[in-house]
C-alpha cells in the first residue's frame, strides 16, 4: 500500500497513432504503475475511454481507488487551441478532431484533467529529466510517422498563439509548396516523415523487403548501400529544419526524438551534415528518455500540479 | 482618522500608480487620480505636490463641471525628462520625446558612408542640434537607445553581424556614444525595436504574438511572443538571411550571404531583375517602379519575391504559429507587396494568418527606439522591486 494516500496520485497518459501509454504517479512523480497497449483503431470516443479505464485497470493493480487521482496529465498528438481546447492537426488518431476529448475525460474522472501536445510534453521530460536540464531555450524535434515540434522560450513552454506553434509537418523544406498546392500532407513530412522515407528506398531501387522504416535500419546494419543513401538523404532534410529553426529561434540545445529521429544512425548523419548547412555551431542530443519522453514529461507535468494543488489554466499562455 | 505613515515600498508604489494615471489618463485631477488609483486623497495629494515640486507634473486647466467648484487638471510635464531614439542604418534617424512619450521632434539624413567614428559623431551632432531646437538641455536627456543592424552579442555588447555600416565591429560604441551624448545608451537590433515600434505605434497594438518580417538592403525577423521579444542564446534569432529558401544552401553565394538574403535582399532584387535580361536599374525600388509601370520582366522577379518572401513567412508560421506577420523594411513595407505575400500564404499554409504592410515604415525603428528609452526612464523613476514589468506606455496620440 503506497504511503502517499493523503496527498493524492496522478495519472498521465501518452497517446500516439498506434499505442497508448499510461502511468500512475505518486505526488513526488514516481511512477508506481504503467501500462502500453495497442491505440484502440476507431479513434475518438473511444480512445478517450480507453484512456479512462487505463487509470482504472492502473488504479486497481496498484490497489488505489480511481477518486484518489487528483491530477491527470493527457498528451495527444496534435494541436490544441487555446481558447477552446479543441485539437486538430492530428492525421494519426481519427476521430479527435471533431471529439471533445478534454470534456469527455473531465466528466470521466473526478479530477483536474489537462490535456497537452505529446511533443511539448516529451520536451518538458528531457527538461526535467533528460538531456536539457540545463536548458531554457530548447526543441524537441520528434520523428516518427510524422514530425513535430516541442519548443521552451525562456524556461516556458511555447506553444503559440492558437496553440499550433511546432506543428512543422508542414514546414517548407523540401518539396516546394507553391508547386504543390493541395497537398494534404505537409511539404517537410513529405521527406522525413516514415511512410516517406520507405518510398524513398524503394524508389531508389533498395533490394531486400523493405516495408517499415525499422527494416531499413536493420538493412543498413546489413550493409545495405540504398539504405545508406536513403538515410543520408533524410539527414540532409532534417539538417536543413534544424538550420531553419536555429535561424529563427537561435535555441540552446535541439534534442533528436521520436521512433525515427532517436535511432543513432539518423542522429550522426544529421550531425554530420549540419556543419556544411549552418555557419554557427549547433547543440544537438538524442532523446535521453527515447520513446518515454512524452510519458514521464506528462507525469511531470501532472506531479507537479498536484504539489502546487492546483491545476496551472490550461493554456494560461501569459502567467507560470 | 490617522493615516497610516507610509513605508518606502508603498511609497514607491503609490508613486509608480498616481504616475501610471498620469501617463495614461491626463489632463486629470487630484480627485480622479484618487479614484483611479484606488489611493487616498491625502496619499493622491502628497504625491502630486512631491511630483510638482519634482518638476514632474504642470496644471494644465480646470475641471468645467456645472456644479460645484472646479478643479485643477495635471498632466506629464515635459521638463520631467527626455528620451533619445536613433535608428542607425543606412539613414540615420534620431527623435527626441518627452517622459509622456510625445515625440518632440525628429531629424534624418543619410548616414556618413565612412562609418565607424564618423557615424557616432554624426549621431552627437544631430542629438545636440534636436536638443537645441527643442531649448532642451542635454543633461535632461535620461535616456537612449540605438537601432542598428546586426546582432547585439547579450554579454560582450559588441554589435556583431552589421556589414551594411563599416567600422563599427571594432568600436566601443555603448561607451564612445555614451560619452559624446552624456548619458548611458542602450543597443538594439534594429528590426527588435521596429518590431516594438509597430506595437506601441503601429499596426500590431494590443497584439500578443507578432512576427516582424523586414525586407530591404538585408532580411531580418523580430519575433514577439508572449509579451516578450525573442532575442536567443547568443542574440542571433532571427537572423532569417541564412534561411535555406530560394536556392542550394551549399552553394558559394549562399554560404557567404545566406541562401535567402542572396535572392530577396535588395541587391538580389535587382541582380535577379539584370538576369532576366531586365535593363540597367541601381535599386529595387526602380524594380518595384518598372513593374508597376508594366515591365514583365520586372513584374515577374517581384512575384518571385514575394513567392520566397511567402515561404519564409510560412516557415515562420508553422515554427511559432504568430497571430500577425507585420511586413516592414524598404521592400516589405509596400502595400502591394505585402497583398502579394499574403496571396503566396493563403496558397500554402494550413492555417491562415493575417499578414500586414508595417505602417511607420522607415520610422519604425527610431519609435521602437524611443519606446524602450521611455520604459527605461521610467523604470529608473518608478521601479519597484520584484516588479518586473515595465509600466505600459500609454498609446499614440496627436501632438
Amino acid at each position: 500500500m503506497s504511503t502517499t494516500l493523503e496527498t493524492g496520485h496522478c495519472f498521465a497518459a501518452d497517446l500516439g497513432g498506434t499505442k497508448l501509454a499510461a502511468a500512475m504517479a505518486d505526488a513526488r512523480g514516481e511512477i508506481v504503475a504503467e501500462l502500453t497497449e495497442p491505440t484502440d483503431r476507431r479513434g475518438g470516443a473511444f480512445v478517450a475511454e480507453q484512456i479512462a479505464v487505463c487509470a482504472d485497470k492502473l488504479a486497481q493493480s496498484v490497489g488505489i481507488d480511481a477518486t484518489q487521482v487528483r491530477h491527470v496529465m493527457v498528451g495527444v498528438p496534435g494541436a490544441i487551441d487555446p481558447l477552446t481546447g479543441r485539437i486538430s492537426l492530428t492525421p494519426n488518431v481519427v476521430g479527435l478532431e471533431g471529439f471533445d476529448v478534454l470534456g469527455y475525460l473531465r466528466g470521466r474522472f473526478g479530477a483536474d484533467v489537462l490535456i497537452e501536445n505529446d511533443v511539448n510534453l516529451a520536451m518538458l521530460g528531457e527538461q526535467a529529466l533528460g538531456c536539457a536540464s540545463h536548458c531554457r531555450n530548447a526543441a524537441f524535434l520528434a520523428l516518427g510517422t510524422g514530425a513535430g515540434l516541442g519548443l521552451l522560450i525562456d524556461g516556458s513552454l511555447f506553444r503559440g498563439a492558437r496553440g499550433s506553434a511546432g506543428e512543422i509537418a508542414d514546414l517548407p523544406i523540401g518539396r516546394d509548396p507553391t508547386w504543390q498546392i493541395g497537398s494534404a500532407t505537409g511539404a517537410f513530412e513529405l521527406e522525413v516523415g516514415s511512410l516517406a522515407i520507405v518510398d524513398r528506398y524503394r524508389r531508389q531501387g533498395g533490394g531486400g523487403a523493405a516495408v517499415t522504416v525499422r527494416d531499413i535500419f536493420t538493412l543498413l546494419e546489413e550493409g545495405d548501400e540504398v539504405a545508406a543513401v536513403v538515410l543520408d538523404v533524410t539527414a540532409r532534410w532534417v539538417a536543413l529544419a534544424i538550420a531553419t529553426l536555429q535561424s529563427l529561434l537561435d535555441l540552446e540545445l535541439i534534442v533528436l526524438g521520436g521512433s525515427i529521429g532517436v535511432r543513432p544512425e539518423l542522429y550522426e548523419r544529421v550531425r554530420r551534415a549540419l556543419p556544411a548547412l549552418f555557419s554557427r555551431p549547433v547543440a544537438i542530443e538524442p532523446s535521453r528518455l527515447g520513446d518515454r519522453a512524452g510519458l514521464i514529461g506528462a507525469v511531470c507535468a501532472a506531479a507537479q500540479a498536484l504539489r502546487q494543488n492546483r491545476a496551472p489554466a490550461q493554456h494560461a499562455l501569459h502567467l507560470s | 482618522m490617522l493615516s497610516q505613515p507610509m513605508t518606502s515600498v508603498t511609497r514607491q508604489l503609490s508613486r509608480r500608480s498616481v504616475f501610471e494615471a498620469l501617463l495614461h489618463r491626463s489632463p486629470i485631477s487630484r480627485a480622479d487620480l484618487a479614484k483611479v488609483t484606488g489611493l487616498s486623497k491625502q496619499t493622491t495629494s502628497e504625491v502630486i505636490d512631491a511630483f510638482d515640486q519634482q518638476g514632474l507634473v504642470r496644471p494644465v486647466g480646470r475641471t468645467s463641471g456645472n456644479v460645484g467648484r472646479t478643479a485643477v487638471l495635471y498632466e506629464l510635464s515635459p521638463e520631467g525628462g527626455h528620451v533619445l531614439g536613433i535608428d542607425l542604418g543606412a539613414r540615420l534617424t534620431v527623435a527626441l520625446a518627452d517622459i509622456a512619450g510625445r515625440v518632440l521632434a525628429e531629424a534624418d539624413e543619410a548616414t556618413d558612408s565612412r562609418g565607424g567614428a564618423w557615424a557616432l559623431d554624426q549621431i552627437a551632432r544631430l542629438a545636440g542640434r534636436l536638443a537645441r531646437d527643442n531649448h532642451t538641455h542635454p543633461s535632461r536627456i535620461h535616456s537612449i537607445v540605438l537601432a542598428t543592424p546586426g546582432v547585439v552579442n547579450p554579454k560582450s555588447g559588441a554589435i556583431e553581424m552589421a556589414p551594411n555600416i563599416t567600422g563599427l565591429g571594432n568600436l566601443n560604441v555603448v561607451g564612445l556614444l555614451g560619452e559624446k551624448l552624456g548619458s548611458p545608451v542602450a543597443i538594439e537590433n534594429d528590426i527588435n525595436l521596429a518590431l516594438l515600434g509597430e506595437i506601441w505605434h503601429g499596426c500590431a497594438q494590443n497584439v500578443a504574438n507578432v512576427a516582424f518580417l523586414a525586407l530591404g538592403t538585408g532580411v531580418g525577423l523580430g519575433l514577439y511572443v508572449n509579451g516578450q521579444l525573442v532575442r536567443g542564446v547568443n542574440g542571433a534569432a532571427g537572423e532569417i538571411g541564412y534561411l535555406p529558401i530560394g536556392g542550394d544552401p551549399l552553394q558559394a553565394e549562399s554560404r557567404l550571404q545566406g541562401c535567402l538574403e542572396y535572392q530577396v535582399g535588395a541587391h538580389g532584387i535587382v541582380r535577379r531583375y539584370r538576369e532576366a535580361g531586365g535593363s540597367d536599374v541601381d535599386s529595387a525600388r526602380q524594380v518595384f517602379e518598372r513593374a508597376q509601370a508594366g515591365d514583365a520582366r520586372a513584374m515577374g522577379v517581384i512575384e518571385e519575391t514575394a513567392r520566397l518572401t511567402g515561404l519564409a513567412a510560412a516557415t515562420v508560421v508553422a515554427t511559432v504559429d504568430p497571430q500577425l506577420v507585420v511586413l516592414g523594411g524598404s521592400v516589405g513595407a509596400r502595400p502591394d507587396f505585402a497583398d502579394q505575400v499574403a496571396r503566396v500564404l493563403s496558397r500554402i499554409a494550413t492555417r491562415p494568418v493575417e499578414i500586414r504592410a508595417s505602417t511607420l515604415g522607415k520610422r519604425a525603428g527610431v519609435v521602437g527606439a524611443l519606446s524602450v528609452a521611455l520604459n527605461k526612464l521610467h523604470d529608473e523613476l518608478f521601479g519597484v522591486a520584484d516588479l518586473a514589468a515595465a509600466l505600459p506606455l500609454p498609446p499614440p496620440r496627436a501632438q
